[in-house]
């Protein structure tokens, strides 16, 4: 809807705004050569007066000039009229001119011309006359003193002296053209170049909101100060980011859902379980027979690995969610290695296993929060002590090479092999998750003569 | 005296086994089925136990409240430690953390280093082979000939922070910090050392030590 309202948006459009520049610079071309020609006027004097320089200019005065001049011959004799062609030729010296009295005799042609007649009469002279008046050869003609009876004079200058100030006006008024053109061209260009550099501008500016998130990973919205088509994408980026932000503030309560879900249901599943702890060891103090304290003592054992992996889906709840407090700081992992399995040691001991540590002299230290290494180490201690009772050995070894190293090792059926115990699954998956989180790795080598679990750098 | 111990619990069940379980074992309990008043108590008891899922006000409200009522008494919260990082952030008033489904012997042996941590008087005399050491008096006596053996300042603490953590193997590190009160320096023999003079005392056979045991490469031991 709205972009086809969008598109017939005249007023606030891009293109139609282009298309008014384009239209602008076609019709100010007739504009361009008064305003260029204002412009050479006042930088190279006026051009509507050529000055005196070229006689011949105007074919108008020149007639005017021979009427007056035959006009004021009025009653004057041949000779009169001789010295006044004589006078008038010595100002214009690129004309012919002659004169034939009343009578139809030439009299005087300057300069002397032998293809004109000796004898002019009535038919000769129309002939003449029409000749004359489309050839290449400008001719006036003027009775003398106004009448027939007194004769004619004739004035003749070729049409190419006329014209000679003429090609001079046309060369100007060229320049006028070609600058007009150029200007308007060069002033069109330059709108265009602001025009698309301010697009280019808005672009940008455009583009880096785009790949400049904030701290939320989401980009801050634009302001929006137009409504052409650039300005409409701008307004949709901002709804794309509120509907981002929106989508995202679901997830994290979603997410909060069901961490808040999950602690509930671990702690309402713990209750009743410690209730049945509670019957089972309020049992024990009767007398019962030893199938019975068998059974009791299978559900003690029952109820601790379910209580464990209640928590175990706890943690990682809040592991896959990010949410697992991590503390990180430069621990040193052969002391806590040694205090750790120090505080394992009863647990092996009382289960029969051989207890092996091999320790560096020196601390090798890492960077992480030691919960969460105490954590994984005790995964998998448990998993040994679960799922590697047949071996009755359990090793740790701290190495300072390599950034380091522990190693967990048993001499179990495997990881693979059969045991009494399941549901050591979340348990693995959790120690991933952190030594992942850690920049850990772990680097599993399990037979049937045992398994090694080493702890490493990635 | 029995010692007093102050059981925050809504659940019935649970409420009355642990009441129960804990007056067997010589405590006296004031079981509370919710937090309700709870402050009024707290400053009567040696001891606090505190569910966190309390009806109405949550557990971890309860404890800041009995915290600040009674500063001095150690509370110890049946829940994750995972669950209280999660939802307090800093304000961790507990001083021990036990998940249910806890074992009864369990929730004892964490009562009894919870007292000792808190100097709730020490027992006069403990017993320990042929060895009956009396903490209040700073004195140990050998059981056969009721002789006092002599020992310096540093060889008691150490005798007693076994006695006091017995059962406990015990790295070199956690002994040197508890005893010297400063940080273990890499490669400090003062440890062994001291502990080679304590056994040349009390041990019957030195070369065969049967009081503080030596766990190859982890540390050391009195068993309980």
């Amino acid at each position: 809807m709205r972009r086809g309202k969008g598109l017939f948006n005249l007023r606030s459009s891009l293109m139609s705004k282009y298309l008014l520049i384009v239209l602008s610079a076609i019709v100010l071309i007739p504009f361009a050569f008064p305003l260029v020609a204002v412009i050479l006027s006042l930088s190279s004097g006026p051009i509507a007066n050529p000055g005196p320089s070229n006689p011949y200019q105007s074919a108008s005065r020149l007639e005017k000039m021979w009427h007056q001049e035959a006009a004021r011959l009025k009653g004057a004799s041949p000779e009169d009229v001789n010295a006044a062609l004589k006078r008038i030729r010595s100002q214009y010296g690129k004309a012919r001119m002659f004169w034939v009295d009343g009578g139809g005799t030439l009299r005087l042609a300057l300069p002397d011309n032998p293809h004109l007649p000796a004898k002019w009469d009535a038919s000769y002279t129309v002939a003449y006359m029409k000749n004359a008046v489309n050839g290449n050869v400008f001719t006036t003609i003027a009775f003398i003193g106004g009448s027939v009876k007194s004769g004619f004079m004739a004035f003749q200058v070729p049409r190419s002296e006329m014209g000679s100030s003429g090609t001079g006006i046309g060369a100007r008024y060229g320049t006028i053209l070609v600058s007009g053109i150029l200007l308007i061209l060069g002033l069109f260009l330059f709108v265009s170049l602001l025009f698309f550099y301010r697009i280019r501008k808005r672009l940008v500016r455009l583009e880096g909101a785009m790949t400049a998130p904030s701290e939320s990973g989401i980009p801050q919205p634009v302001a929006v100060t137009r409504t052409d088509e650039i300005g409409r994408l701008e307004r949709s980026f901002n709804d794309m980011i509120r509907q981002l932000e929106r989508s995202r503030e679901r997830e994290a309560e979603e997410e909060a859902l069901r961490r808040d879900l999950v602690a509930k249901l671990s702690h309402d599943l713990r209750t009743p379980l410690t209730a049945i702890r509670g019957h089972a060891f309020s049992l024990r103090q009767e007398p019962l027979s030893d199938k019975a304290k068998e059974s009791l003592g299978l559900i003690d054992r029952k109820i601790d690995s379910l209580g464990r992996l209640i928590d175990n889906l706890f943690s990682f709840t809040l592991l896959s969610s990010g949410k697992y407090p991590y503390h990180p700081q430069r621990i040193d992992i052969v002391r806590m290695v040694r205090t750790h399995l120090a505080g394992w040691y009863p647990a092996f001991e009382q289960a029969g296993f051989e207890i092996d540590l091999d320790l560096p002299e020196s601390s090798v230290y890492w960077e992480i929060d030691p919960q969460w290494l105490e954590r994984v180490l005790d995964n998998y201690l448990q998993n040994v002590l679960r799922h590697a009772k047949s071996g009755r050995y359990v090793g740790m070894i701290v190495s300072d090479r390599g950034g380091g190293s522990i190693a967990i090792a048993d001499r179990g059926p495997g990881m693979t092999g059969e045991s009494d115990e399941k549901g050591a699954g979340i348990g693995l998956s959790i120690a991933a998750l952190m030594l992942k989180d850690m920049k850990l790795r772990s680097d599993v080598r399990s037979g049937p003569e045992g398994t090694v679990v080493f702890i490493l750098p990635e | 005296m029995a010692k007093r111990i102050l059981y925050i619990e809504d659940d019935a069940d649970i409420g009355g086994w642990v009441k129960e379980d804990l007056e067997s074992r010589g405590y006296e309990v004031i079981w509370l089925k919710s937090g309700d008043g709870a402050a009024e108590w707290a400053a009567d008891a040696d001891l606090v136990v505190l569910d966190v899922m309390l009806p109405g006000l949550d557990g971890f409200t309860v404890g800041q409240r009995l915290k600040k009522e009674a500063p001095g008494v150690p509370i110890l919260m049946l829940s994750a430690r995972t669950a209280v990082d999660d939802k307090l952030q800093g304000l961790r008033f507990a001083d021990d953390y036990l998940t249910k489904p806890f074992h009864p012997d369990e929730l004892a042996a964490r009562l009894d280093v919870l007292q000792r941590r808190y100097g709730v008087p020490e027992e006069r005399e403990i017993e320990c082979g042929h060895l009956i050491v009396k903490p209040e008096l700073h004195t140990v006596i050998d059981s056969r000939t009721g002789e006092e053996i002599p020992m310096t300042p540093k060889q008691l603490q150490i005798l007693l922070y076994f006695l006091r953590n017995r059962g406990l193997v015990l790295t070199k590190e956690q002994i040197y910090e508890a005893v010297w009160g400063e940080p273990y320096l890499e490669g400090d023999k003062t440890v062994n050392v001291h502990i080679r003079y304590l056994r040349e005392k009390i041990e019957l056979d030195p070369g065969n030590p049967q009081i503080i045991e030596t766990i190859r490469g982890i540390g050391y031991r009195v068993r309980k």
